[in-house]
């Protein structure tokens, strides 16, 4: 019986036989393009330089360490949003009525893979045999584990204003003018992985200003920075992780990740927020994951398990990590000690900077319990935070409701049906502040906080989203990543419609619109505000090696008035428009070509109008069955100011991402190349340069850089045995 | 009198608008498709692209001349050679524009190749001259512009054109003015045999804002071909004309402008040989 299904499939897969090019060819191409217009459309909307290391390392990881495709395992790539829900119960259906699968085209017939989600997927997973329960002894470990070492090198090559010569006396009389350590990052990275059931390793990093191993500074100064005097690698972390061991399910000690449920209640590292876009805006909280990058804040620090039997999952964690917080003395006769603020940029490179370094414990207390049958999942959290001294933020409206004090607990309930052809899902949570200082005046109710979602899918060619969400204007959680306008999940109240549309074959729209508004105050708008994001990307495929998109966006905010004529500074509206194509095509099997446009208009009631345009032309080499590639980039930027910014992915050296913010007017340039001297060792090397037509000086402060180009140089080795 | 004032205001638009003019796209069938021309091949495409010379296979040369509002002060002529040979194709190209008042000259050597059937990159070194009359003297510069056209499907080209990708500046002029970089990157389509549409994105550093340009052409008879096309910033509408003997192509084309009227172009180009 197996051997006629076999011969079967033989037969369809001869079929299919010209999916199969398709499926070698696009190789990790497809996975990278989704991968970028997310981080785009989250860097547009986060309010600085955020690190997105953290957030794709994951994705890194699993294509270079693949998934069964007939094993649970499979789950990962719904935590990763590669699959939505629909998919991944078509293949479980399809894997019990027909069996394991033996090639990888058989996916074209499991019902809702279309071309696109498998070449997404088609690099990451493999073909094996369940291993089911197997015995993991210390032989094994040694023979099929894989290391790998990752070192990098990075370095701004322009000389920046923090890292001129200053006397003593001069740096003690303005102590934070100068940078302490040197202009270079380096990050050193090692990893273990036993076929991704074991995971282990270690990384230390250095930013630029931070004082290494040969920087020096005077006695003076050693005195006044005490037991804050840091030199060497600044950050260090480990992690070990274990996951799928008999009844653990999962287990981390060192630095870990939390993720469960829609995000509301734990969410410890970053998330997509809003800009997975149709059927992954329902989140899949992945439980305890390694934290295997150098981003210094967001995680957990210490030990996590979860334990599985039958349909209930337990877990619990606890973290206990220092975290950088400016500290003032309020009262000098009792010597209380008071958090003004919590500093979230992992950077140690001046005087001040180094004094609030690792000045507090974040201790965190948790259990996340779990029922799961057929199509049902309910989910209870429960986490305590405690901070060795009590956090006073220094007051101001918008800040009204932020937590203060020393203590926070956290629960909620998460809740997620899929059935067929459609998906409902929720999470509802609440904050106790025993410390009600910020929380006068408020209502019970102001502390809860919900969201509640659906996706039908009439059709594997259609499905829409809607989500709506409540965020209490006094919920306080210092973990919590849900779905949301802006970071924070406090104070907010919005509805969102999504589709998803395939009109005909090769084309494919993606529609949303959010409407959202603050029921408090936020930061730079002085009253309750609204606004709304509207978003469409129609992309085609002419043919397997050309695609193109285009995409319209256009959000609406508000923001106080800058108006130098009037008294308050009562809140506005603005509005950004981008309009963009992308069109990517390749000539032969080794040359590879992009351009990109993009127009961005931006306008605020204040009168102020200002447009921004950005153009490039990408050029990649990436010769087959040779041991190297080089990727070019060509591009012009001309923007009227910083409102009108584009924002534009550059390819970079493997684990590290950058997606430049351009303004003012200029050109934009850089050089990747990829070599793999031997089998198992792979270098990359990366220069790019900013060089603009409209200034002398580029940046400001510490960071200013007195002459019209920014030239970034990045070397990196990886080495895997 | 009112040609006095006519001229200046166009200098105030002009020189917002068309200031170096070495750049625009030329030939009397990129003018009637509303200058679009990057994705498009022949002798013209020297000055438009230059990879969209690759493909000449004969021994050709051209002539055109367009008359800006019909005054000889803005008049622009063009005259170039192209040489076939087993290396690629070579190219050699004059530009002028303005009078003996005010000028701006461009002299250009080209070369172009064939990559394979499916890609042509091209490659034009400048020398530039800007003639002020007397009292100014001369400004001069060199630089070169670069292109690649690629035919990504049966039916689809795609093509991408810098002008001073480095950013050469004019010597001896006051404060070393910049030259503009320009960047230009688009598409040809061919819907039908007979039906071709064209369409490109302009960015010129040295001007305000981006220039849309598209453009359709339609084989009416065999060997005549009805052109139009629009361009914005600043805006104008296109037509034309064109018909291709044995060894000579003659296309012409007007563009409207709104507040400054109306401009003839005319082009010929010649080739020799089998």
């Amino acid at each position: 019986m197996k051997r006629l299904i076999f011969t079967i499939l033989i037969l369809v897969s001869c079929l299919f036989a010209k999916a199969q090019i398709a499926i070698d060819t696009l190789s990790t191409d497809a996975l990278n393009e989704l991968l970028i217009e997310q981080i785009e459309r989250l860097a547009e909307d986060s309010d600085e330089d955020t690190d997105f290391e953290d957030l794709l390392e994951n994705y890194i990881f699993y294509s270079e360490n693949p998934v069964n495709l007939n094993s649970d395992e499979v789950m990962q790539l719904v935590e990763l949003r590669l699959l939505n829900v629909f998919q991944f119960e078509e293949l479980q259906k399809y894997r019990r009525y027909y069996g394991d699968f033996l090639f990888l085209e058989e996916l074209e017939m499991v019902e809702g893979f279309d071309a696109l989600t498998i070449s997404i997927i088609a690099p990451i997973v493999y073909i094996g045999q369940d291993r089911g329960k197997e015995k993991i002894t210390f032989d094994k470990l040694a023979r099929y584990g894989k290391h790998q070492i990752l070192g990098r090198y990075e370095q701004i090559l322009e000389r920046q204003a923090g890292y001129d010569d200053i006397s003593d006396s001069a740096l003690l009389a303005k102590p934070n003018s100068r940078f302490l350590g040197s202009p270079q990052r380096y990050q050193l990275k090692y990893t273990y992985n036993y076929r991704n059931k074991i995971r282990a390793g270690f990384v230390l990093e250095k930013d630029p200003g931070e004082m290494f191993f040969t920087d020096k500074v005077s006695d003076t100064i050693q005195k006044l920075l005490g037991k804050n005097y840091q030199r060497g690698f600044d950050y260090v972390g480990f992690h070990l992780y274990v996951k799928d061991l008999g009844i653990v399910k999962a287990a981390a000690l060192g630095d870990y990740q939390l993720a469960f449920g829609q995000g509301l209640t734990m969410w410890s590292g970053m998330s997509f927020g809003k800009a997975g876009t149709g059927s992954s805006v329902m989140k899949q909280g992945r439980g305890i994951s390694p934290k295997t990058s150098a981003n210094e804040t967001m995680f957990m620090r210490g030990a996590a398990a979860t334990l599985g039997k039958g349909p209930f999952r337990g877990t619990v964690f606890y973290s206990n990590r220092l975290v950088d917080a400016n500290i003032s003395v309020a009262d000098s006769l009792d010597d209380v000690e008071l958090v003004s603020s919590l500093q979230e940029t992992g950077y140690h490179r001046t005087i001040g900077e180094l004094q609030d370094r690792h000045a507090i414990r974040q201790q965190v207390v948790g259990g996340h319990l779990s029922y799961a049958i057929a199509h049902f999942e309910v989910g209870y959290t429960l986490h305590h935070t405690w901070l060795n001294v009590p956090l006073q933020i220094r007051p101001t409206n918008y800040n009204h409701f932020y937590f203060q004090g020393k203590q926070l607990t956290n629960q909620g309930i998460d809740f997620k049906y899929v059935k067929g052809k459609f998906a409902f899902f929720g999470e509802g949570a609440m904050s106790i502040n025993p410390d009600t200082l910020s929380l006068q005046g408020t209502s019970a109710l102001s502390r809860f906080a919900g969201l509640v979602g659906m996706t039908i899918k009439p059709a594997g060619y259609l499905n829409f989203t809607l989500l709506y969400r409540d965020y209490g204007k006094a919920y306080q959680n210092l973990y919590s990543n849900a779905f949301s306008e802006g970071s924070r999940n406090q104070g907010q109240r919005g509805i969102y419609l999504g589709a998803e549309v395939a009109p005909a074959p090769y084309w494919n729209l993606l529609l949303y619109a959010d409407q959202f508004q603050f029921t408090w105050l936020t930061s730079q708008v002085n009253a309750p505000s609204w606004g709304h994001d509207y978003y469409m990307r129609l992309s085609h495929s002419f043919n397997r090696r050309t695609n193109a998109y285009l995409q319209i966006r256009s959000k609406t905010k508000m923001k106080n008035s800058t108006d130098a004529f009037v008294f308050s500074h009562y809140p506005v509206f603005y509005t950004k428009n981008s309009v963009r194509f992308n069109i990517n095509y390749q000539i032969g099997r080794d040359f590879h070509f992009s351009n990109k446009a993009e127009y961005a208009h931006y306008r605020n009631d204040d009168g102020s109008n200002s447009h921004g345009f950005f153009i490039c032309q990408d050029v990649a080499y990436k010769p087959e069955n040779k041991p190297f590639s080089l990727t070019f980039r060509y591009a012009i930027f001309d923007t009227d100011d910083y409102d009108s910014r584009v924002y534009a992915y550059e390819s970079d050296v493997l684990y590290s991402f950058s997606v430049p913010a351009l303004y003012g007017k200029g050109m934009r340039v850089y050089l990747l190349g990829k070599w793999k001297p031997f089998n198992n060792l792979t270098l990359y090397a990366r220069i790019g340069s900013t060089i603009y037509n409209d200034r002398d000086e580029i940046s400001s402060g510490l960071t200013l850089i007195k002459c019209n180009h920014k030239t970034d140089l990045k070397v990196e080795a990886i080495w895997k045995l | 009198m009112k040609r006095f004032l006519l001229l200046i205001l166009i200098s105030f638009t002009v020189s917002t608008a068309f200031a170096h003019d070495f750049i625009s796209p030329i030939g009397g069938r990129a003018a009637a498709m509303g200058g679009s021309s990057v994705a498009s091949r022949g002798l013209w495409a020297m000055q438009n692209n230059p990879a969209g010379m690759a493909n000449i296979e004969k021994f050709s040369f051209g002539l055109y001349y367009e008359n800006r509002w019909f005054l000889p002060e803005t008049a622009y002529k063009s005259g170039a050679i192209t040489l076939p040979t087993k290396f690629g194709c070579l190219g050699l190209s004059f530009n002028q524009f303005g009078s003996s008042k005010y000028s701006e000259n461009k002299f250009g050597l080209a070369y172009a190749k064939n990559f394979g059937p499916y890609f042509q990159m091209g490659l034009q070194l400048d020398y530039l001259l800007i003639s002020q009359g007397e009292t100014y003297g001369r400004q001069s510069a060199i630089t070169f512009e670069l292109g690649i056209q690629s035919q990504v499907t049966e039916k689809l080209r795609l093509g991408t054109y810098i002008f001073n990708p480095v950013s050469f500046r004019l010597q001896q002029s006051l404060n070393q003015e910049k030259l503009p970089i320009v960047f230009r990157f688009g598409a040809a389509y061919q819907f039908t045999k007979d039906f071709v549409g064209q369409c490109e994105i302009e960015k010129n550093t040295e001007r305000e804002g981006i220039s849309l340009r598209g453009g359709l052409e339609f084989e009416a008879l065999k060997h005549l071909y009805l052109r139009a096309g629009v361009q914005s910033n600043p805006g104008i509408l296109t037509f034309g004309l064109g018909y291709a003997f044995s060894f000579v192509s003659i296309d012409a084309a007007a563009q409207l402008h709104q507040e400054l009227g109306s401009s003839i172009q005319i082009g010929m180009i010649f080739s020799i040989g089998k």
